[in-house]
């Protein structure tokens, strides 16, 4: 896992019904260091979507550039892994399919990609549910296999927007837990798209706060690992810095 | 009530043991209302024979072979038919679905010729190929193109976007998003296109081989009327039916068991 810079980064679309152009990212410059995991926080429509979205490849830059490992990159690429709101796990593949595509479209032998994706289901628990299909999963249990499937690909960034925006509050803590604790053991890097401040601080090194399409603040992160919402749920420092960023993104 | 609700609780548990007495029940009224009004005699029997005068011309006619004949000659006729229709039609239908300029060139061309419709090519194609397989096969592969075609290029299109873009950030080229995304997200209306396009066809080879005239249950039903058998008709039409019933019951509807309904991509 390499660094990933964004340097200048703009993204200027043409609205037809407003017939005029609109700036949704402008100018953004970010340095994610290797194994570090910076969430990117804001309110919507602040252009944090467009963001991951020109990261990830989806769509082209309006300026800027995207360097990883000092390369410039353009278009999807396996190097950068992506976890979707929406899940996007392909519905006629198993659970296991789905975690071995990466490995498959590298070129590896099957058994190796068996081997492989087995071994990603069993970091997050999901080593029974291998032989079932999506449809037959809960949300939440959907999105685990979400992000182990990019995992598993070994990119050198990982790039959520939004992951655990679609489960409901109790599973959102049980996944936001099992992301920090996966995090911990494989030091991926990670670039987290939320709007929730409270899920933007517990799960980063680093917050930084997006507004009006530009980088309104950058805000570390020090407290310990690992973390569990039972124990900073009451803490005093997270409390306070959760409070900055939600003043920060209120304002924003 | 209750005796009724007995029955039907009867009626519900066998057919959960015998999926199959669930396709014949419902006939055994129909059947019974063509015997009492044929056995009346209302209508003269040569002209409305009873359920029992098919059955012993169904007999006849497999005993001389003549039906297994023209049986076979008419699911091969639609069978080719259908294949050449979906080779043609799929990937053109992913054509059409992926890219928009493809799509904005074909798309009023395909329309029109939609349009234009099966049996109204025969007048054309009996000029050009004859009273031969040709014209049979031609008119089923356009009847069988155009609804696996415009259905083709439905489903592509309803391929949501995050699957691509996934495919495309694990790794996939454009060949694999196409073969391991489009094609199979596709399936369901590719099975609706082809189930259309089936009907289509199994009418339009009726139509034709009634006018080409050689083999084939259509010809045998023409053939018939020529020979006043109306007994013969009567077992062309059911044939229809029956052959219809067991296409989508043995072919159709177990793929789309096995494939969209059990991956959730269509409500059973």
């Amino acid at each position: 896992m390499k660094s990933l810079t964004l340097r200048d980064l703009s993204k200027t679309y043409f609205d037809p019904y407003a017939g005029a152009h609109v700036t949704a990212v402008h100018d953004v410059s970010l340095t994610v260091q290797q194994g570090e995991f910076v969430s990117i926080v804001g309110p919507s429509g602040c252009g944090k979507t467009t963001l991951l979205n020109m990261i990830a490849g989806f769509i082209p830059v309006s300026g800027g550039e995207i360097l990883l490992d000092g390369r410039a990159v353009s278009g999807p690429g396996p190097e950068r892994g992506v976890v979707f709101q929406s899940f996007a796990l392909f519905p006629w593949k198993t659970v296991l399919e789905n975690v071995a595509f990466g490995p498959k479209m590298r070129g590896l032998a099957k058994t190796e990609c068996e081997r492989i994706a087995r071994e990603y289901l069993a970091l997050a628990g999901l080593a029974q549910a291998a032989d079932r299909y999506p449809n037959e999963l809960s949300g939440g249990m959907q999105q685990r296999v979400g992000v182990v499937r990019a995992l598993a690909n070994n990119p050198e960034v990982l790039l959520m927007d939004e992951p655990f925006a679609s489960v409901d509050a109790q599973t959102r803590m049980t996944l936001q837990e099992e992301l920090t604790r996966i995090w911990q053991e494989r030091r991926p890097t990670v670039v987290f798209i939320t709007h929730d401040v409270g899920e933007a601080v517990f799960l980063a090194n680093r917050v930084v706060v997006l507004s009006k399409g530009r980088v309104l603040k950058e805000l570390d992160v020090p407290l310990p690992r690992p973390r569990a919402w039972d124990l900073l749920i009451e803490d005093g420092a997270f409390k306070a810095l959760s409070g900055q960023v939600l003043q920060l993104v209120r304002s924003a | 009530m209750k005796p009724l609700l007995i029955a039907w609780t009867l009626y519900a548990r066998w057919t959960a043991r015998y999926p199959a007495v669930r396709s014949i029940v419902p006939f055994i009224p129909v059947v019974a209302l063509w015997a009492i009004v044929a056995e009346s005699d209302m209508f003269p029997r040569v002209f409305f024979p009873g359920p029992l005068e098919v059955v012993r011309s169904f007999g006849s006619l497999m005993y001389k072979g003549i039906l297994p004949d023209y049986l076979e000659d008419s699911l091969v006729r639609l069978a080719v038919g259908t294949a050449a229709g979906m080779a043609l039609g799929i990937p053109l239908g992913v054509l059409v679905g992926l890219h928009a300029r493809a799509r904005a060139m074909l798309w009023p061309i395909l329309l029109f010729f939609q349009a234009i419709g099966d049996i109204a090519w025969l007048p054309i194609l009996l000029i050009w190929f004859g009273f031969s397989l040709t014209t049979m096969t031609v008119v089923i592969v356009y009847t069988v193109l155009f609804p696996v075609v415009l259905n083709t290029a439905l489903g592509v299109r309803r391929v949501p976007l995050d699957l691509h873009r996934a495919a495309r950030s694990l790794g996939a080229s454009s060949a694999r998003v196409v073969w391991e995304v489009v094609l199979p997200g596709a399936l369901p209306n590719i099975m609706t296109g082809l189930r259309n396009g089936l009907g289509y066809g199994w009418r339009a080879l009726i139509a034709a081989e009634i006018i080409v005239g050689t083999s084939g249950i259509g010809f045998l039903m023409f053939d018939a009327r020529r020979a006043g058998s109306v007994v013969e008709i009567l077992l062309g039409m059911i044939v229809l039916g029956l052959l219809w019933y067991v296409v989508d019951s043995w072919v159709l509807a177990p793929i789309e068991r096995a494939t969209g309904q059990r991956w959730g991509l269509v409500t059973q």
